[in-house]
């Protein structure tokens, strides 16, 4: 039962990671391969007040997505500056930036060593140690999660933020501030990757820089655009099932000696054949 | 009566069951880095551990029984780790997991402790897996303890002016950390220390840096890229000793002249030629080093089974892990001997020479 | 003393990069794709070389089999994929997609094919080492990089500047809609872009791993720095690109003399960041 359970903890992060690039992707048009070192810092602070016993779980957790809210604005004011093409290698350059900061930076992070032994959560009190205890927690998380962010486009704000995907020069025409819209965006999407990064760090009890680098934000991305881009259902079938992939490709008879590699080839070559065939994913519109 | 007999049907079928469950195969798990920046030493140490279970299984397997080993790619990554050996634990129920890389090893470490599942790992070398659980059990000696000796030696050599070249990433951070201190304890001094990224092999600019401190001997903490290295040493015309661990005993760098005169510790791990030829025939490539350590490994964990069997307990990971340290010395490739988690193992000291990698000195590790 | 070594091999390594630099923008220029997938075909080169140089094949003759295979790659994957793609009006995030997961397809055959070890390229005058101005110390590998990137950076300005073809791709690049309407056809332009930039990145992607050896995943981190080199330099600009990865080599190299190399690289995407925010046009953005 372990397994699943690891595996729907696991997926909800996803599920919330999924969310937060659909909105600032998907959404609000800014491309971006940085939601992984955002995703980090958020890991990295709630590991940091639960490993010196500051604060607990879940004030841990808000200040982790405040701060991740602030970073997400920051890190997406030169997309507003540059336009779509030329903010994709800004992106990169973030992530990379994150990274090296991730390792480098030993006090703080544990540099490449990562920090091992993080405390695991405590709700009210009450530590959650077991691993039910931890898919239930996730899962009510991605719950409130996708509650949040169907509120959010049902709203005049997602009205707002897909008539800008429309069209923009219309929307501003029309007196309405796009860039505040974008920007709003950007710290709803930073509130949500932090909230995971905080999720993954007492789930995992050990946290290193691997985990927050480029692969991990092309991962994101990848889950984004297959599940299905802009729809709440898309961010959650597209985690779920880019987690299981690995998982069913091993049921797939190949010789150890070239499996992984085999897994990995099938792996890009779905993504070709989703592209090429189904560019917005199982459950979403077309980006 | 009949509530009786209901019980001896239940006690028997309960029976009939253990013992078809120990009919099928025993499966151990493995989990390996096979794809990405690592996947060239793990595939190395899939190698070595298919090589021993494949001449085990064609010799009738343990007990009469085969054994299958399930890999999973972790790609190095701690949190692919973790989702694998939930997946081992839980799916496949396995006793015992094969394990390589600090990362890792560190971040499974606690659900070993946790499941009583014996964790094996005989490729890393951080210090910190001597104490990460009860249950890790390394058969290599832990990089300090290379790093002790080597300093020794070195210090003895007259060569007290060092410099780091290190790996950034947690194995050359555990070796720059453990020459920081054992360096000047063995009575050295560390002048400069310059870092590398794993898989970039562009060692010039480190190695300006690091001969612009002028240091007698440079100690070296990198995994990938030695041969590299050495030929940029010598292209750029440096004569200064270069030092390491058993990370050096890499074929295509023994060979080249450019890294006459390089010393370094060796845990002394050798394959009998017929043995070493045998594999070469299978697999098509040489035995190198964590073949040999995974092969070993191998065998090991089959004599802990075979024990277990034999003496009718059940192979599950406590008693592999109590059964372990109750024979506590192994003779396969090299003897073992666990008086910790960590395998007390012959530690040599080599130099290369004519493309030759020659023992100068024979060691312990303890 | 250090600081001039460093300086010299700042330019080897930068003249490298630039040549990747300068197809890769060769192609975004003018398909406006961003094709991660370069980075494979890069890789892919170095390794055919080194196949048929081990069965015996003299070097000049390994070269230009390596780029006939580089062309024939990337040329396949314009056609088919990208093409294909266009022809739907994917947008470029979807483009984007499709390249890595041919970047990924590349990579693993490759690691499959040749085992994920650092292969060891050697010709017998590879490592031969010359001392030039003041005590600096290169191998002729260095030296021969410096000489075939300035040749072929020589090489495509005529191209581009003088050939009709040249003047075609440049048309297509700064006008896509007016070349769409006159005789331009701008597709079949398109699968000669990424024809004669794939021959060309496989110049560096053989000299490169001659110096440094070869792996199956090593080709992204250059591939980065070379669009960062592009941008830069202004994106229509070939003698930016060359320049500015030329430039940014050496920052990383030269700033070893006052910080960690830690965060050499961390600094170089850093000034970069700043750049986007304060000059997103880039240095040589030609005059519209």
């Amino acid at each position: 039962m372990d397994f699943w359970f690891s595996y729907i903890t696991l997926a909800s992060i996803y599920v919330l990671l999924g969310l937060s690039t659909n909105l600032l992707v998907g959404i609000a048009g800014i491309f971006s391969v940085s939601q992984a070192a955002v995703f980090g810092v958020g890991a990295y602070i709630v590991a940091y007040f639960l490993m010196n016993d500051v604060l607990s779980f879940l004030p841990a957790l808000m200040i982790a997505a405040i701060g991740c809210i602030g970073l997400n604005i920051l890190v997406t004011l030169p997309a507003l500056r540059v336009s779509g093409d030329y903010f994709v290698v800004t992106s990169f350059g973030i992530q990379l930036l994150a990274t090296a900061v991730f390792t480098n930076w030993t006090g703080g992070t544990g540099g490449a060593n990562g920090l091992p032994g993080i405390p695991p959560p405590d709700l009210f009190g009450k530590a959650l140690e077991s691993s039910s205890d931890l898919a239930l927690l996730c899962a009510g998380g991605m719950l409130i999660g996708c509650l949040l962010f169907w509120l959010v486009m049902r709203a005049p704000f997602g009205r707002l933020l897909r008539a800008i995907r429309e069209d923009e020069v219309a929307v501003a025409a029309a007196g309405k501030s796009v860039l505040r819209a974008k920007v709003s965006a950007a710290a709803l999407a930073g509130a949500f990757a932090g909230t995971a990064g905080g999720l993954y760090a007492t789930f995992l009890s050990f946290i290193d820089p691997s985990s927050f680098d480029l692969d991990s934000s092309i991962l994101l991305l990848t889950m984004v655009v297959v599940g299905g881009a802009r729809t709440l259902a898309g961010s959650i079938i597209g985690p779920f099932l880019l987690l299981a992939l690995p998982q069913i490709l091993t049921l797939v008879d190949i010789p150890t000696t070239i499996a992984a590699t085999a897994r990995q080839l099938i792996y890009g070559l779905l993504l070709i054949a989703f592209m090429l065939f189904r560019p917005q994913g199982l459950a979403g519109e077309k980006l | 009566m009949l509530h009786l007999l209901r019980r001896a049907i239940g006690a028997l079928a309960f029976m009939l069951v253990v013992t078809i469950a120990h009919a099928d195969t025993i499966r151990f798990g493995a989990i390996l880095p096979l794809t990405g920046p690592g996947a060239m030493i793990g595939t190395q140490q899939m190698r070595g551990i298919r090589f021993a279970v494949d001449k085990a299984n064609a010799a009738g397997g343990v007990h009469g029984e085969k054994i299958e080993i399930l890999f999973e790619d972790n790609q190095a990554k701690p949190d692919q780790s973790i989702l694998s050996f939930n997946k081992l634990a839980d799916l496949q129920k396995v006793p015992m997991i094969f394990t390589a890389y600090s990362g890792p090893s560190l971040a499974m470490a606690p659900l070993a402790t946790r499941k009583k599942i014996l964790l094996i790992n005989a490729g890393a070398q951080a210090d910190k897996l001597a104490t990460a659980s009860p249950y890790l059990v390394n058969t290599l000696p832990t990089i300090g303890d290379e790093v002790k000796v080597i300093s020794k030696y070195l210090i003895g050599d007259g060569k007290t002016q060092g410099a780091i070249l290190f790996e950034n990433d947690a194995a050359g951070i555990a070796g720059r950390d453990d020459f920081v201190k054992y360096f000047p304890e063995a009575g050295g001094t560390i002048l400069s220390q310059e870092p590398t990224q794993f898989g970039q092999t562009d060692f010039r600019p480190a190695l300006l840096k690091l001969a612009d401190a002028k240091p007698q001997v440079m100690l070296v903490s990198i995994t990938a890229g030695l041969l590299q290295m050495a030929q940029q040493y010598k292209q750029l015309g440096l004569n200064f000793t270069v030092a390491g661990t058993t990370f050096f005993a890499d074929p295509d760098t023994v060979a080249d002249p450019s890294s006459e005169g390089f010393v370094h510790t060796q845990v002394r791990i050798d394959a009998p030629p017929a043995l070493a030829a045998e594999f070469k025939e299978k697999f098509g490539v040489e035995m190198e080093f964590f073949v040999r350590q995974y092969y070993n490994a191998t065998q090991m964990i089959l004599t802990v089974t075979d024990k277990l069997l034999a003496e009718g307990k059940a192979l599950t990971g406590e008693n592999m892990h109590d059964e372990l340290f109750a024979i506590g010395k192994f003779q396969g490739l090299i003897p073992l001997e666990f008086k910790s988690n960590t395998a007390t193992v012959p530690l040599d000291i080599n130099v290369m020479r004519g493309g030759k990698d020659v023992t100068i000195k024979r060691m312990s590790s303890d | 003393m250090l600081a001039l070594q460093l300086l010299c091999n700042g330019i080897v390594t930068g003249c490298a990069l630039g040549i990747v630099a300068v197809s890769f923008s060769f192609i975004y220029a003018t398909t406006k794709i961003f094709h991660v997938a370069h980075a494979g075909v890069y890789t892919m080169g170095g390794y055919i070389a080194w196949s048929l140089l081990g069965h015996g094949f003299p070097a000049p003759i390994a070269l230009l089999i390596a780029m006939a295979a580089c062309t024939a790659l990337g040329s396949l994957i314009q056609a088919v994929l990208y093409a294909r793609l266009e022809q739907r009006s994917a947008t470029h995030l979807v483009i984007l997609i499709a390249s890595l997961g041919t970047l990924a397809v590349i990579q693993n055959i490759l690691a499959a094919v040749y085992t994920a070890n650092i292969l060891r390229f050697d010709l017998p005058w590879s490592s031969h080492v010359v001392t030039i101005v003041g005590n600096v110390r290169l191998t002729l590998t260095q030296l021969t990089t410096v000489a075939v990137s300035v040749g072929a950076y020589a090489g495509v300005m005529w191209f581009a500047h003088r050939t009709i073809l040249g003047k075609q791709i440049r048309a297509v690049a700064s006008n896509p809609f007016l070349a769409e309407i006159t005789r331009l056809r701008p597709r079949r332009v398109h699968v000669y872009v990424v024809a004669f930039a794939s021959a060309l990145v496989c110049l560096p992607g053989v000299l490169v791993p001659l110096d440094f050896g070869l792996q199956p995943y090593g080709g992204v981190t250059p591939l980065l720095t070379a669009t960062i080199a592009m941008i830069a330099g202004g994106v229509v600009s070939i003698t930016g690109a060359f320049v500015l990865a030329i430039v940014i080599t050496e920052l990383q190299n030269l700033s070893l003399l006052f910080i960690p190399g830690e965060w050499s690289i961390g600094v170089t995407f850093f000034i970069f960041v700043i750049f986007m925010l304060f000059r997103p046009k880039g240095l040589f953005a030609a005059a519209r």
